[in-house]
């Protein structure tokens, strides 16, 4: 967890230009020393190069509140940790136009796949995936199948600054919509950098991480792990010409998904939920099968399948599960 | 800029000489009674040490040239606060004839320049060079340069005009307060970072700290170099009083060049605050020329 501090705030414009030219930098600069002089509002960078010269910058600043994401890392279900190599080399497929990845993290299977949002497009693009065996990675735990989606571009300046440094890169994360943290270590630094991830509901935003932490109880946490296994007997579903792995963790956009939402609501009370967190969409199926076996066939009349299976499960109602 | 060029150049001819080998220019050694007709004949085998050093004084298009017996002298003026001067003594050139004791003339420097790397050619000292022959009748005549590199001659012929008086800045050496000389690499890389987003460059000049300062104010904040005065990039510290003088920023960019090509430069203040550069460049064959820039300080600053 991050504590708040006072953020001290530069237009990124004003720093980078004094560091911009490395090579120079090497060769001349033997010290540098940064300090914040709160009474001028200036922050001090000031270069003590060879032959005596010394190069000072007084740069303006504004005080600001720092913008933290409030990570509950430990929380994660899903932790891989690999060698900045490794990820360097997984992203290196995808051009430098590419916005968007997907990671799916399964129990036997990472893949990185591109991502777009238009699936119209779907005959025109060029689709990539990039799939790894749990044992490339330095550490891999995962709870279930699971798959997020981030903007690439932020990812690689964390990956470039890693490989530079031969650092080793630790990823967190857990279902769509929630935040995933990328950060690397070593005895001198610590750099974490957090991701919005896409939620699969019809709205196409990213979920902006927020200074509370969604709650993701150890009640919740089971019930997924639970619905997790019995979600990986089920087939894979094919939606519009992309391949999906089976997610208890998420679905794709489904109006219907809301009601299930307010069902939720409506009975349990005590619990807070997020209305699009989609952990809380798999437990509303849990309970939903448990209302429609109460209710009998009504509910599950007004309930809209996604995409019919190619074979039928043993049980018609799992198989109804918005989940599928 | 373009139908400027096609006004300035009267006629520009190429000829491909057989049985010319690179050693000898036949088209560019005259008789005798050739050279008669003009009143300035300067030779050089390696252009480039013509055109490098014009280089360095090229932020605007129209310069004065001042021929006497001691060299060729280029003058470059803007807004009448700043001046550039390149001087290339009678030595360098290979044959340096003149029949008055001054000849001068305006001409469009870039034009100059571009007839001067016609044959484009290698940055690369060494390797082959374009030979070069500039010649000039007098007052209304326009500017004949034979151009010719492995074989191939091209002729030149580039209008002058009336040449405009330079300014005299009167500043001499009596005058002078301060005075450092720097080794050009020191400051290179001080003048090519520099804040563009500040409108002046201020100096300071001390005998006591910070000695040698040169500060920029721009949006995101102030910056200073301090190069102390027993730093061994400080080849001579002479500063008797502490000034502290601005000059436009857009006024001495282009100095840069000059620092780029030299290997020293001498920085001169007088009592008015008025600044003098002066640049030592070495050429490809390793003989001395100078440039020097004389600028108006744009704001007094209070002297103590």
């Amino acid at each position: 967890m991050q504590t708040v501090h006072e953020g001290v705030a530069n237009t990124v414009h004003s720093l980078l230009p004094l560091f911009r030219c490395l090579t120079s930098i090497e060769r001349n600069v033997e010290r540098c020393q940064i300090s914040v002089n709160i009474p001028n509002d200036r922050v001090m960078i000031q270069f003590s190069c060879k032959h005596g010269i010394t190069k000072t910058h007084n740069l303006r600043y504004q005080e600001s509140e720092a913008l933290q994401a409030l990570f509950a890392s430990h929380l994660c279900l899903n932790v891989l940790r690999a060698p900045a190599r490794l990820l360097a080399n997984m992203v290196m497929h995808f051009p430098a136009s590419q916005e968007e990845v997907t990671l799916s993290i399964a129990p036997f299977r990472v893949s990185l796949m591109n991502y777009h949002e238009e699936a119209n497009d779907h005959v025109k693009m060029i689709h990539t995936e990039m799939s790894l065996h749990p044992d490339e990675f330095d550490y891999f735990q995962s709870a279930g199948d699971s798959a997020i989606t981030f903007c690439l571009k932020e990812l690689r300046g964390l990956l470039s600054f890693a490989e530079l440094h031969c650092l080793p890169v630790s990823i967190h994360c857990g279902a769509a919509g929630k935040p995933v943290c990328f950060s690397v270590e070593d005895l001198v630094l610590e750099a974490t950098v957090v991701l919005a991830t896409l939620i699969e509901s019809d709205s196409r935003g990213l979920s902006q991480p927020t200074n509370t932490p969604d709650p993701i109880s150890p009640r919740c946490a089971d019930a997924a792990v639970v619905s997790c296994e019995a979600a990986r007997d089920q087939p894979l579903i094919h939606h519009a010409g992309m391949e999906a792995v089976a997610s208890s963790q998420g679905s794709p956009a489904d109006p219907s998904a809301t009601q299930h939402h307010s069902l939720l609501r409506l009975h349990a009370p005590d619990e807070t939920w997020a209305t699009t967190s989609p952990a809380s969409s798999t437990i509303c199926s849990l309970l939903f099968r448990a209302l429609s076996a109460e209710q009998g066939e009504s509910p599950a009349a007004t309930l809209s399948v996604l995409a019919h299976h190619s074979d039928m499960e043993e049980n018609e109602d799992s198989a109804r599960g918005p989940s599928v | 800029m373009r139908k400027e060029v096609k006004a300035e150049v009267v006629t520009c001819w190429g000829a491909f000489l057989q049985n010319a080998t690179t050693a000898t220019m036949p088209l560019l050694t005259h008789s005798q009674s050739d050279n008669e007709q003009y009143v300035l004949v300067a030779s050089l085998d390696n252009a480039r040490n013509l055109s490098n050093i014009l280089k360095a004084i090229t932020f605007k298009d129209h310069a004065i040239f001042t021929a006497t017996r001691n060299g060729l002298k280029v003058t470059v003026e803007d807004s009448k606060c700043l001046q550039a001067n390149a001087f290339i003594q009678a030595e360098i050139f290979q044959e340096f004839t003149i029949k008055e004791d001054l000849v001068g003339f305006q001409i469009n420097l870039t034009v100059l320049l571009d007839c001067l790397s016609i044959f484009g050619g290698s940055t690369v000292p060494g390797g082959v060079s374009t030979a070069l022959r500039m010649c000039y009748r007098g007052y209304g005549y326009p500017l004949t340069l034979f151009l010719e590199e492995g074989g191939v001659v091209t002729v030149c012929k580039i209008n002058t005009q009336e040449p405009e008086e330079p300014i005299d800045f009167e500043f001499c050496s009596s005058n002078v307060t301060n005075k450092v000389i720097l080794l050009s690499e020191s400051l290179k890389e001080a003048f090519s970072e520099l804040d563009m987003t500040s409108e002046v460059l201020q100096i300071t000049m001390s005998p006591s700290q910070p000695y040698f300062r040169l500060s920029t104010f721009g949006n995101s904040g102030n910056a200073h170099y301090d190069y102390p005065k027993d730093s061994d990039m400080m080849e001579l510290f002479h500063c008797t009083q502490t000034q502290t003088n601005r000059y436009k920023m857009a006024l001495l960019k282009p100095s840069t060049k000059a620092l780029a090509l030299s290997c020293k430069v001498s920085v001169r203040t007088d009592s008015r605050g008025f600044l003098s550069l002066q640049y030592l460049v070495r050429n490809d064959d390793g003989q001395i020329c100078f440039v020097e820039y004389y600028c108006c300080p744009d704001q007094e600053v209070e002297e103590e």
